[in-house]
């Protein structure tokens, strides 16, 4: 495996935590949970990838071929199902917050501490 | 029906009878669900006990679908996935179960207007955690670990609360990403071993020796543990969740869901890395001083909080360290410490947790300022409460005693101090509140009075002797003898690492000066001999004070950049540790 695939998990995860930490508004901070999330399908696959391999499907040509490795590709797929549900519970929470706050700005979440500025 | 075939039924049978509650609820009587449920888990608990009683004689394995490793025809590749009960982790998981059916006696009438769905996210939720303890695969490990996260995540914004809502966030946003570096993780050490069945793993690793692919993926993997742990720095989204989750939810996340992160780690240490320097390395210096650090904090936050919830998060917070440290002594001993420690705290933890359940709906508060003489009527939680805050705090007795006594054992002078302090603060901090409320003894509030709070109260008209219930139950269950427990967990400390090992002979209990429930006591005078600061050396004293628990509460921001970023700081200490 080349070192491509490791540098752009690498970068993808690093832009993605970067977003998170500076992000201003809960659906942009999810947008960038995504990005990490894609960080790791990257990494995975490029493990998984062999040089001049086949899909890993044998149904039209013989078994012995060279194929990538299955294994991390259902890996991946089981994590974009699991993504895809952490998503959606994160962005019906992001509604809730909304109607309750009437704001999305992560910097004004904070269990437990009464804000200041907007009133109960 | 052999053994084996029990394993996969532990967990099918809560996920099954999830599935059928969810299909049938709107045609159920409202009363129907809460008791499937109650039987469903202490059905799971029946199930496990067997699972241990079984596993004494030699691991119970279960390969699904037949795919045993001789399947494949070829040395060396195992492509089944297995279930395997050792009787640590099939003792864990009948505590977990036991554990979910006191919850849901506890939550008898709290959630009857919606269709039994808190009932159908706490049984996916038991399930994720039996597979849990269970699994021998680490990638299954890992799915186990995410059907745990996202049933916690719905489960905590239940209420639908301004501060459940955000403390939902903030546990769902960190828990992904910690779900991010597991797979990654686990997408490197499957690079390295081409394999992803714990055993296959481990005499692979044991070949190759030290290989920066393999440590890379053990932190990674650590890293997520670690955050579902809540160790220093990974800790930070522990107190908003378990405060604003409605608290037969805070019950299983304190008692039993933070401590299998940490089995999770411990199993993967014993089974897969105990032949890598490199990894046990990490494990006996960085975790351990992780450990030690995690308790102090933990300790200090628990004694500066007011909210009764987020004291006992903290305090939950202060034994996971105490946990990690006996972990990362790596001694037989210690583990075995650390197995029943896990089960005894969490015993004690649930119990707390129901107790200012109770406070939440009979006074409508958990705030132990605005509880201050509020207690009377309320006996026998009254009493309860002081109890656990002892058990907390060191006092001789029942289990939590007898894994100290194993932890000290084999411990370093300097780890037994830190881990007194830790324990004497959390039971000081919970006797404190426990004789304000019931008592009505205080003193001036000292750092406590700044600590973030709420006002917020819980369904009232409940059954108050179906609340009262299941904490008496669990608390009188901590007081079990040691020598009662000591032979299953000899094996079961041997057993995680090699399945055919024999027991370990464990160290017979000696009568000791039982120094943590003195400074227990100690600091509990303390905080009730407090007067107003009067002369100038004194408010000097109370500006020093005050300032630096400020500072650690201010560390405590609550927002979710902020604890991105720890988790960040907390990889970068990982890696310098690795290089230095």
């Amino acid at each position: 495996m080349s070192l491509l695939p490791w540098f752009v998990a690498a970068w993808l995860f690093a832009v993605g935590l970067y977003g998170i930490v500076t992000s201003r508004h809960c659906v942009h901070l999810i947008g960038c949970l995504t990005v990490c999330q894609s960080a790791t399908y990257v990494l995975l696959l490029g493990l998984g990838f062999v040089r001049g391999a086949g899909p890993p499907v044998f149904y039209d040509h013989p078994p012995g071929m060279p194929a990538v490795d299955p294994v991390v590709q259902a890996l991946v797929l089981t994590d974009i199902v699991v993504g895809a549900a952490v998503s959606a519970l994160l962005l019906a929470i992001a509604i809730q917050v909304q109607r309750r706050r009437c704001t999305l700005d992560p910097q004004a979440l904070r269990p437990l501490r009464p804000s200041k500025r907007t009133a109960e | 029906m052999s053994p084996d075939a029990i394993l996969p039924v532990a967990v099918l049978l809560p996920l099954g009878v999830a599935a059928l509650l969810l299909g049938l609820a709107h045609w159920l009587p409202t009363q129907l669900p809460k008791l499937v449920a109650i039987v469903t888990a202490l059905a799971v608990c029946g199930l496990c006990i067997l699972l241990i009683r079984q596993s004494l004689d030699g691991p119970v394995i279960h390969w699904f679908g037949g795919w045993t490793p001789d399947a494949s025809h070829r040395p060396d590749v195992v492509l089944g996935i297995g279930f395997q009960a050792d009787p640590a982790s099939a003792a864990l998981a009948a505590f977990c179960a036991f554990l979910f059916g006191a919850a849901f006696v506890f939550a008898w009438g709290y959630f009857d207007a919606e269709h039994a769905h808190f009932h159908v996210l706490m049984l996916l939720f038991l399930a994720a955690m039996v597979g849990f303890c269970l699994t021998r695969d680490l990638f299954n490990l890992f799915v186990w670990f995410e059907l745990m996260s996202v049933a916690a995540f719905a489960l905590t914004a239940y209420p639908l609360g301004r501060s459940a809502l955000e403390g939902a966030f903030h546990f769902t946003v960190t828990h992904a990403l910690a779900s991010f570096l597991m797979l990654a993780g686990t997408g490197l050490l499957y690079a390295g071993t081409s394999t992803l069945d714990f055993a296959a793993m481990g005499l692979i690793v044991a070949r190759l020796g030290s290989d920066p692919v393999l440590t890379g993926g053990f932190v990674l993997v650590a890293s997520a543990l670690l955050t579902k742990a809540a160790i220093l720095p990974f800790h930070l989204w522990l107190a908003d969740a378990h405060a604003v989750a409605p608290s037969p939810v805070s019950v299983i996340f304190s008692g039993a869901m933070v401590s299998l992160g940490l089995f999770g780690l411990a199993k993967l240490v014993a089974q897969v890395f105990p032949a890598d320097p490199h990894v046990m390395g990490l494990v006996h210096g960085l975790l351990l001083w992780l450990g030690l650090g995690t308790a102090l904090v933990g300790g200090l936050m628990a004694y500066a909080q007011r909210h009764l919830k987020r004291m006992l998060a903290f305090s939950t917070v202060a034994h996971l360290g105490i946990m990690l440290s006996a972990l990362a002594a790596g001694t037989g001993t210690g583990t075995a410490g650390f197995l029943l420690y896990a089960i005894g705290h969490g015993l004690v933890k649930g119990a707390l947790f129901m107790l200012t359940g109770i406070l939440l709906a009979q006074r409508r508060s958990a705030d132990e300022i605005v509880l201050y003489r509020q207690g009377p009527g309320l006996w026998a939680p009254g009493l309860a409460m002081i109890a656990g805050g002892l058990l907390l705090g060191g006092l001789p007795l029942g289990l939590m005693h007898g894994a100290t006594h194993l932890m000290h054992d084999s411990a370093a002078l300097p780890v037994t101090l830190v881990v007194t302090v830790a324990t004497a603060l959390t039971g000081a901090a919970v006797l404190r509140a426990a004789s304000r409320i019931f008592l009505g003894w205080s003193g001036a509030p000292g750092p406590e009075l700044l600590a973030p709070t709420e006002r917020e109260h819980e369904k009232p008209d409940r059954p108050i002797w179906l609340m009262a219930l299941p904490p008496l139950v669990l608390l009188t269950i901590t007081l079990t003898p040691f020598e009662a427990v000591a032979p299953v967990l000899g094996a079961a400390a041997a057993r995680l690492s090699q399945p055919d090992a024999m027991p370990l002979p464990l160290p017979p209990m000696r009568r000791e000066c039982p120094v943590a429930l003195l400074l227990t006591g100690l600091l509990f005078l303390f905080a009730h001999l407090r007067r107003r600061p009067l002369t100038s050396s004194a408010r000097a004293l109370v500006r020093v004070e005050r300032w630096s628990f400020g500072a650690l509460q201010a560390l405590h921001s609550g927002l979710i950049g902020d604890y991105v970023t720890w988790m960040i700081v907390g990889l970068a200490v990982f890696a310098a540790a690795r290089i230095g």
